[in-house]
């Protein structure tokens, strides 16, 4: 067994935990070109969330992602499938602005289904702070949305200098770092200090021995959120990460269920 | 046009018979034993090193692993003989480390030849090798490592070969397809899906491994045992750069047969080792 906490005993006995629902805040959905996945549709994800004892998966479904063409209606259908368990962001891409605000319409006509915004700037190869997503930036603030954002290491689209700047414009939205600007830690734990409404998001950082141990010391553990880009990554894998890192249940319970409920509890 | 009939077809294809048992059984119990941890403190820097068997010894009792096929970062960062002796003093008195050295082209003298390696391996506990061609500049071919990997095949040493340190992909299979009898394990393969890379391995070789250490996707050990079945997955932590408690909940926890996550928490590392004619 992992560790001997009681969050430890009760996830590896029963694998999920009733005192302790696991929110995960960075899930996708569908197939995608460079992946095989066993378990890609709604269905399948929530018999995984529910074996891991994930309450809620808030994700942005790949075809939102990737494609233009088939856009948001596989992700409004996965939601209205399992109101209780899945919401999803509102993916927007720099690459076809006309498109920009059709699309954050759907957040209106949709308020069952979408909780917040999704800029994948990596992959659009669109800078953050690119004019063209000024009106998802300025909707996401007045109406002090969720946004997530893939942000990474020295990345000039999205890379901790590029997130300071839309942090020193917005600061009334909940901005959740994806993968915590993977690789540029101290970077990542400084932009928490300065910003108190941006998050260490956890996907792919929980493979990374050390990191969380440096976030809960440096940033707190009221400033981490847990994500699995599930159905990347097996839930029980990151869970299992964070009872072996070096912290303690009650900024386990933080990281897991308090911050996100937290966040989830302003109504978009 | 003929259809040329491959090199390894006594290989083709591996079959495996499923056993029918319910799923998600009460058993908590399961006793690990991981093929993929190193110890020393790397050149480049990790969070948390474990510069001594005590270190990696310490976290292995708070994460409940049992055993460990260890080897030292010096093998790679300075090199391989200095760090095969370092590690052979530092598991030297610990019986629940195994060792994993690495090897050098035979065709210079800074290395020993195979009959002296395989007596020196068996002194020092040693039971598996790694390669790390790209760092350490050569090819991952016959004609470069012929004489110690004939030596592997016969005595069934197993090799890993880490994508991450210098075994790529179409190395690995040319490798193969010269010595479709070589016991390996795919290792550090990344975790941004790789099962399009090592399953045809699966398909076409029967000694081959995977070392679940990258291996995060959902539903992948799954997916795998009912394809191939337990017998190729090895548990592997990925320590120290990786947390070694997030492949042992995704074993603990895989909707598979209770004797099968045993088998692949650490019973087949166990046999491919107890394999091994030293």
């Amino acid at each position: 067994m992992i560790g001997s906490s009681p969050l430890a005993e009760a996830f590896w006995r029963d694998g999920r935990c009733a005192d302790c629902p696991v929110y995960d805040m960075h899930g996708h959905m569908g197939v995608w070109h460079s992946i095989y996945f066993p378990r890609p549709e709604a269905v399948d994800m929530v018999r995984s969330m529910d074996s891991a004892g994930v309450k809620m998966l808030i994700f942005a479904h790949h075809a939102s992602l990737f494609s233009p063409d088939v856009g948001h209606g596989p992700a409004i259908e996965a939601v209205r499938q399992f109101p209780d368990r899945l919401r999803a962001y509102l993916p927007v891409n720099g690459v076809y602005p006309e498109q920009i605000e059709t699309d954050l319409a759907l957040i209106d006509r949709h308020p069952d289904v979408f909780v917040g915004i999704k800029f994948l700037c990596d992959y659009h190869q669109v800078p953050m702070t690119d004019d063209r997503y000024r009106p998802a930036w300025e909707l996401a603030d007045e109406r002090r949305l969720l946004v997530l954002a893939h942000t990474w290491e020295e990345s000039k689209y999205d890379g901790p200098d590029v997130i300071r700047k839309i942090a020193e414009r917005y600061a009334n939205l909940s901005l959740l770092m994806g993968h915590s600007c993977h690789g540029a830690w101290d970077q990542a734990v400084q932009l928490t200090r300065d910003f108190g409404n941006l998050y260490l998001e956890l996907t792919a950082v929980l493979d990374n021995r050390g990191v969380i141990e440096q976030f809960v010391e440096q940033a707190g553990a009221d400033r981490m959120l847990f994500g699995t880009d599930l159905p990347w990554f097996d839930p029980h894998h990151g869970i299992g990460a964070l009872l072996s890192a070096d912290i303690t249940d009650e900024d386990r319970h933080q990281i897991l269920h308090r911050n996100a409920e937290r966040l989830l509890a302003n109504p978009v | 046009m003929v259809t040329p009939e491959p090199l390894c077809y006594h290989h083709l294809p591996v079959t495996v018979a499923r056993k029918e048992t319910p799923l998600g059984s009460a058993e908590t119990e399961l006793a690990f034993f991981d093929a993929n941890a190193f110890i020393g403190r790397p050149v480049q820097g990790v969070a948390r090193p474990a510069a001594t068997a005590d270190d990696l010894l310490a976290e292995m009792d708070r994460n409940g692993i049992d055993r460990a096929l260890v080897w030292h970062i010096a093998q790679h960062d300075l090199a391989p003989v200095v760090g095969n002796r370092m590690l052979a003093e530092q598991i030297g008195p610990h019986d629940r480390l195994v060792g994993c050295w690495t090897i050098l082209p035979s065709c210079l003298p800074e290395f020993p030849k195979p009959d002296d390696l395989v007596a020196q391996m068996k002194d020092a506990r040693v039971r598996a090798l790694r390669v790390f061609p790209e760092p350490h500049h050569y090819l991952l071919r016959r004609e470069v490592l012929g004489p110690v990997l004939w030596t592997m095949v016969e005595r069934r040493i197993p090799l890993i070969l880490s994508n991450a340190r210098g075994s790529g992909w179409p190395a690995i299979y040319d490798l193969l397809d010269d010595l479709p009898d070589l016991v390996c394990v795919t290792s550090d393969y990344g975790c941004w899906g790789a099962d399009r890379w090592f399953r045809p391995l699966l398909d076409h070789y029967e000694h081959v491994y995977v070392d679940l250490a990258d291996y995060l996707l959902d539903g992948g050990i799954e997916a795998l045992v009912a394809d191939y079945g337990p017998e190729r997955l090895l548990y592997g932590s990925g320590f120290p750069v990786q947390y070694p408690g997030g492949m042992m909940m995704t074993i603990r926890h895989a909707e598979i047969d209770p004797a099968d996550r045993q088998a692949i928490a650490a019973g087949n590392l166990d046999r491919v080792l107890g394999e091994v004619q030293l």
